[in-house]
């Protein structure tokens, strides 16, 4: 166990200068990018050059590029990530509430994904050229053609404005209803710690669309990889001394195969996560989700820099941790293989 | 165990009233009010620089001005009344005869949300603030002639003095305007600091108000709710409010808006898609009230410091080459009221602005015009609109295109975001662009001054036209109205001479709403004014 923690403590290390890399670059492209936030922050009837020159004094903007970058850096080592014009809130606080309910929706999305992606991938791999392989070929194809704004609005308009099934499409919880003390930010968690169910299936009823929606869109690379490495292990030599020594198809397949079968599809996991999480912009947008990916768009739409910058080094910092985790459940998958 | 039809009807009686036993379910549904709007409410305090439209809706409600506008009926709706002021938190004012001092006689009952009485020291510091502080207020009340701290004085625990050098025509109604808040000073100083010493970054976040709600929860970029203040005694007719709690929601899909009003799960939107409009006119559930935005135009300008619109004569050229029965067809759908095809010359029949200036297609004239201003061989140039815009701008750049292309005019049309458009036009680099503003006081002298006039953003065309200058100045203090009238009349006779920039339409403001919804009034700040609104 000390080992693991060792190598996850040497690997963070060795990943912090890419975390800067990520800071001073976004730093500069934002300052790169057309669009004065002083400007667009002063609007006033006769907002002239006095107010203009005192927002961007708020801002910081009125110093050189290369002083405001060592304010911000250290800024950031301290804990501090700007305030936000969009939101009049510190970014630190916005992301930190923001964020909960993001990697919720997130969660849930792949734990769906995985769900529905692993079985159809095996039983595709199972029957190559059969007409459940074609049948999850085309689900998968259509999972990654129709984008997610379309998926999402297809299943309000059915579900929500035609059948009255799903809740009104519109954030974490119903408007209505209580929402349970904030504990985690996650609010089945929060809920469940509250013991209010009530809540907690207010939630999970509002969750249940926009995970629907992601998770249909990320179909396609999971069970893809589970087929494609299914089939090569299914070939392989200890499958077939399984086999010939008589043991249960079930046993072959689950136990022995899968098993070896699953590195790449972790390893694509890792990849289909932290896109999820970035690019989940579309269904935030379309379910009112508060998440990050929503709350940055906005906050880049009006140049507003502190908020992307920080939205940026949260990603990057997530991506370096979901890294980490993968190699750890190659591990768990495989002793064989060990992360250095 | 036997189930009979009556448990199970009480069963389901208990599951419907189970989501209304919570604390803050006290109230019930039909006294609650949700609106959905697209945009967010990004602070309490609406002099924030930056703030949003939305935030100035919210504060309306939780602060009271000393003063405010009535409101009148206008066709099927109400509308604001710019010209009948009444008292908010003041019982009266008194005018003195040469106009320069007002007298507020507070109300003696009036309380702020945490139970302490309105004194004339919360007024002065509050107003003393709106002149002092860096905020949008300063800017704003400067408009009409409130500068500095020493122009209000307590007389006593009930009345504050307010007193202007020269009577300025909109001294009064820009006390009215939402950045005027009345702050409970005791409150705001309390969180004040050395280097804030107006509480500004406290009130951001934290109302400190006497208005007839109460801000209950306010989660930037998600949802207010606001609860009724059941002590408030600022209505015009001593009625506290219909609705006991706002739930004032941001939800940035459109469609889903439209979705969550037609299924009546939400009682009113204000930013639908206009093109959607007319269809959720046609259903059961739903009602629209559309009202022409009588303070607001859209219109395209040139900027007339800068090679080629300068020339007066390609400005008239343009103007008489632009289709626009087509546009206002295309673009707007024709839900608005139009700014152009009048029939007068010389001297417009009214001296309200904006009103329909003489502007009509005519392509030999255009092509004549081209000539005579030297660009007989035409010109390339290109025309911007804001992203924010397109639903409008794009049909209407595209008509633009092809009838200017007719007269020699090769446009190529730029499609920029927000923040990069507004510093293009603050620094006046754009030579032809489509906006669309509103005035919070429509009085013409007022809207020549912000439009056509200085330096600011607003000044769109960039015009500086001396004769506009001076008529402006002068009828900003002008006391006779014949007077005043004649100084307006010329204004505009010149503004549709010299064309810095076409006047399009007033478009509609289409507030969507479930049937039951009454009383919705459109205000100067395009916002919801709950105050106004009742469940039928």
């Amino acid at each position: 166990m000390r080992g693991i923690a060792g190598r996850a403590g040497r690997r963070f290390l060795s990943s912090l200068p890419a975390l800067l890399g990520v800071l001073v670059f976004t730093f500069l492209l934002m300052r790169v990018l057309p669009g004065d936030p002083a400007i667009f922050f002063a609007s006033g009837p006769n907002a002239g050059q006095a107010e203009i020159e005192d927002i961007r004094r708020r801002m910081g903007l009125d110093k050189p590029v290369p002083e405001q970058l060592l304010l911000y850096l250290r800024d950031v080592a301290t804990g501090n990530l700007g305030r936000s014009m969009t939101t009049g809130q510190p970014v630190l606080n916005d992301l930190r509430g923001r964020l909960p309910a993001s990697l919720e929706l997130t969660f849930c999305a792949l734990l769906i994904a995985l769900v529905l992606a692993v079985p159809l991938g095996i039983l595709a791999a199972l029957r190559p050229g059969s007409l459940l392989d074609h049948g999850v070929r085309m689900l998968c194809t259509l999972g990654v053609c129709v984008p997610t704004f379309v998926s999402g609005l297809l299943l309000i308009y059915v579900l929500y404005y035609l059948l009255g099934i799903a809740p009104d499409p519109t954030g974490r919880i119903d408007i209505f209803a209580s929402q349970p003390p904030t504990v985690t930010g996650f609010l089945l968690v929060d809920a469940a710690l509250a013991g209010d169910w009530e809540a907690w299936w207010a939630a999970a009823s509002q969750l249940v669309l926009p995970a629907c929606t992601m998770a249909l869109f990320v179909l396609a690379p999971l069970a893809r990889m589970t087929r494609a490495s299914m089939l090569a292990v299914l070939t392989s030599d200890f499958v077939r001394t399984g086999e010939a020594l008589g043991l249960s198809r079930r046993r072959v397949i689950l136990v022995y195969a899968l098993r070896n079968a699953l590195l790449p599809v972790i390893t694509i996991m890792g990849i289909v996560f932290s896109t999820m999480l970035g690019a989940n912009v579309l269904v935030e947008k379309v379910f009112s989700w508060p998440g990050v990916a929503s709350y940055a768009l906005d906050a880049l739409l009006s140049s507003d820099y502190a908020p992307v910058q920080g939205f940026v080094l949260l990603m990057a910092s997530i991506f370096v941790l979901v890294n980490l985790v993968v190699d750890l459940l190659y591990g768990l998958a495989d002793p064989r293989v060990s992360i250095g | 165990m036997k189930i009979t039809r009556r448990d199970i009807l009480a069963g389901t009686a208990g599951l419907a009233a189970a989501p209304l036993a919570g604390p803050a379910m006290a109230q019930s549904r039909a006294e609650t009010l949700r609106q959905v709007t697209g945009n967010t409410v990004n602070t309490l305090d609406p002099t924030m620089p930056g703030s949003t439209r939305e935030a100035f809706g919210i504060s309306v409600n939780i602060y009271d001005r000393l003063v405010s506008f009535g409101r009148k009926q206008s066709g099927a709706g109400w509308v604001f009344d710019p010209d009948t002021i009444r008292g908010e938190l003041a019982e009266r004012v008194e005018t003195s005869a040469d106009g320069t001092t007002f007298t507020f006689h507070l109300r003696r009952d009036a309380k702020f949300h945490d139970g302490t009485p309105v004194t004339a020291e919360d007024v002065k510091w509050s107003l003393d603030r709106h002149v002092s502080a860096r905020s949008l207020a300063a800017v704003q009340i400067q408009t009409g002639s409130w500068t500095r701290a020493e122009q209000f004085r307590i007389i006593d625990q009930h009345t504050v003095e307010a007193r202007v050098e020269r009577p300025d025509r909109l001294a009064l109604p820009n006390l009215c305007t939402l950045y005027c808040i009345i702050i409970n000073s005791k409150v705001a100083k309390a969180h004040a600091t050395a280097e804030d010493p107006w509480a500004q970054n406290w009130l951001k976040d934290n109302a400190a108000g006497s208005g007839a709600y109460m801000a209950e929860s306010f989660k930037p970029g998600e949802q207010v709710i606001l609860r009724r203040n059941d002590n408030w005694k600022g209505s015009p007719d001593g009625k506290l409010p219909f609705f006991r709690r706002i739930i004032n929601q941001t939800i940035p899909e459109a469609a889903t808006r439209a979705n969550l009003i037609e299924r009546g799960d939400a009682d009113l939107s204000i930013d639908l898609q206009a093109s959607d409009v007319p269809t959720l006119a046609q259903r059961p559930r739903v009602k629209v009230v559309s009202t022409p935005q009588f303070n607001a135009f859209t219109m395209v300008a040139f900027n007339t410091r800068m090679a080629p619109f300068d020339n007066i004569k390609l400005r008239q050229a343009v103007a008489a080459a632009l289709p626009y029965g087509d546009i206002f067809k295309a673009a707007l759908f024709e839900r608005g009221a139009a700014l152009f095809g009048a029939d007068w010359s010389e001297t417009p029949p009214t001296a309200r602005f904006p009103q329909p200036l003489p502007m009509k297609t005519n392509l030999a004239r255009a092509r004549a015009l081209m000539a005579e201003a030297g660009f007989p061989n035409g010109l390339d140039t290109t025309f911007s609109f804001n992203v924010g815009s397109a639903a409008t701008s794009e049909p209407m750049a595209a008509l633009i295109k092809e009838s200017l292309a007719r007269i020699g005019i090769r446009i190529e049309i730029q499609k920029l975001p927000d923040a990069q458009i507004s510093t293009l036009v603050t620094e006046k680099k754009l030579p032809f662009l489509t906006e669309t503003s509103i005035a919070w006081l429509p009085s013409t002298d007022y809207f020549f001054r912000n439009f056509f006039t200085g330096e600011q953003r607003w000044n769109y065309s960039s015009w500086n036209n001396a004769e506009i200058t001076a008529l402006t100045a002068k009828a900003r203090f002008e006391q006779d109205a014949a007077e005043y009238d004649r100084l307006c009349r010329r204004m505009i006779a010149v503004l549709a001479e010299e064309v810095p920039l076409i006047l399009l339409w007033q478009p509609n403001q289409d507030a969507v709403m479930t049937q039951a919804i009454d009383g919705y009034t459109y205000q100067y700040h395009r916002q919801v004014d709950y105050r106004d609104l009742r469940r039928a």
